[in-house]
């Protein structure tokens, strides 16, 4: 199961993706995230204890890692705000630590964290016109601490709305392998 | 420097992020400056006072915890926020300060390097941050609680002294003070910090074998 998280504010790469997977079969679900109601960690701890494994607000957040949960890959597509996140994707994945393993982890002899064991990918998928080299690296830094912190395998891409059809197709393949 | 305003971008009131807050608040009374510390989450509904709060002053210093590698969702808000009034931006200083659980300072720096290009597109001055590992296992308490204390104090000190001073600081600064051991004893921390996980949850009576919780939660249009 792949699941596409996209913030779609002036931007169309997500359903592009989302289509061209779908074209090819892939058992995948799309949640726009710029439509939902995600509320702040507020670092209360009831995740890890009152609620195990559960955040103890109740929101959008209850049906959408329900879905993450049950994935295999996730892929998230954003507008590019200063190298990192949109607000509303970054709410999202703030809480992604509730379907995460509590435990530690060494990997090339550094401590790491885990997703749940069925979650094997994460893809971030930067959107905008005329992104900086600079920009471009940031959050591609960013999504590779991501990749790395949760023992995942993935990878990172910054793209303009108006990419061409190839470049699309190109990512989907590798986000399918 | 005229007046510095701090603002604490934690959620939390009493913590990591505003312990390094309060400290910032002391060295610069220390040095006869001017400063005031906010919070930023009480004000998330209307952020006027914190605007009004960076309007007044000419040095910034943002303080938080790292959510997933950078700054917490709200904080990106705050900045889209400040971005839409530039009137209030006139050329201050902006300095970062970010700490976050894993020991390694590559983990949070993402986090400055938003301020960085923030203060890029918006004509402000950043001057560079400081990255502070391990904070989550402080919870609020000084720096001399970490096993790298001492290298952590002295250099957060040196960055305090460049913030008074309206200087730049460099990364190499909080890049010394990163505890540095090796894979074999992150492997026995991570033996440790496991162990005592899996005692708090059997004190609590928690069973981690049981499924997720959210694989029992409802799709939004059942």
């Amino acid at each position: 199961m792949i699941t596409v998280l996209s913030d779609d504010t002036n931007q169309n790469i997500g359903k592009r993706v989302y289509e061209e997977l779908c074209a090819r079969e892939a058992e995948v679900e799309y949640i726009v995230i710029n439509d939902v109601n995600v509320g702040p960690c507020y670092s209360c701890g009831g995740c890890t204890d009152k609620t195990y494994g559960k955040c103890i607000h109740r929101d959008d957040g209850d049906w959408i890692f329900g879905r993450l949960v049950r994935s295999n890959i996730m892929v998230w597509v954003t507008p590019v705000t200063w190298g990192s996140y949109s607000f509303k994707t970054k709410r999202v994945l703030d809480k992604c630590a509730l379907i995460g393993d509590r435990h530690y982890y060494l990997k090339n002899g550094e401590l790491v964290k885990k997703m749940a064991d069925n979650i094997h990918g994460f893809y971030g998928i930067g959107v905008k016109d005329h992104c900086s080299d600079e920009e471009k690296q940031a959050f591609k830094n960013l999504v590779a601490e991501n990749i790395n912190i949760m023992s995942v395998d993935g990878n990172a891409y910054v793209l303009d709305n108006d990419v061409s059809e190839e470049c699309i197709l190109k990512i989907v393949e590798e986000i399918s392998r | 420097m005229k007046k510095a305003v701090i603002i604490n971008l934690s959620p939390q009131k009493i913590g990591t992020s505003a312990m390094l807050g309060k400290l910032c608040l002391d060295f610069l009374n220390k040095k006869g400056l001017q400063r005031e510390m906010i919070h930023l989450y009480p004000h998330l509904k209307d952020l006027t006072p914190v605007l009004k709060a960076i309007d007044g002053a000419d040095t910034v210093i943002m303080v938080g915890p790292c959510y997933i590698d950078t700054y917490p969702a709200d904080t990106v808000y705050f900045l889209e926020e400040i971005i839409k009034d530039q009137t209030i931006l006139h050329d201050q200083s902006l300095y970062g300060i970010i700490q976050g659980g894993m020991p390694y300072v590559h983990t949070h720096e993402s986090g400055l390097k938003m301020l960085e290009l923030f203060a890029k597109e918006c004509n402000i001055n950043y001057k560079g941050g400081f990255v502070i590992g391990l904070g989550a296992m402080l919870d609020g308490q000084s720096l001399d609680k970490l096993p790298n204390g001492k290298k952590v104090n002295r250099f957060f000190n040196e960055f305090l002294n460049h913030v008074a001073k309206g200087e730049n600081s460099n990364a190499a600064l909080y890049g010394n003070a990163q505890l540095k051991l090796p894979g074999f004893v992150y492997w026995a921390m991570a033996k440790g910090m496991n162990k005592m996980i899996d005692k708090e949850l059997k004190e609590k009576d928690i069973d981690v074998t049981l499924p997720s919780p959210y694989l029992k939660s409802e799709q939004p249009n059942e």
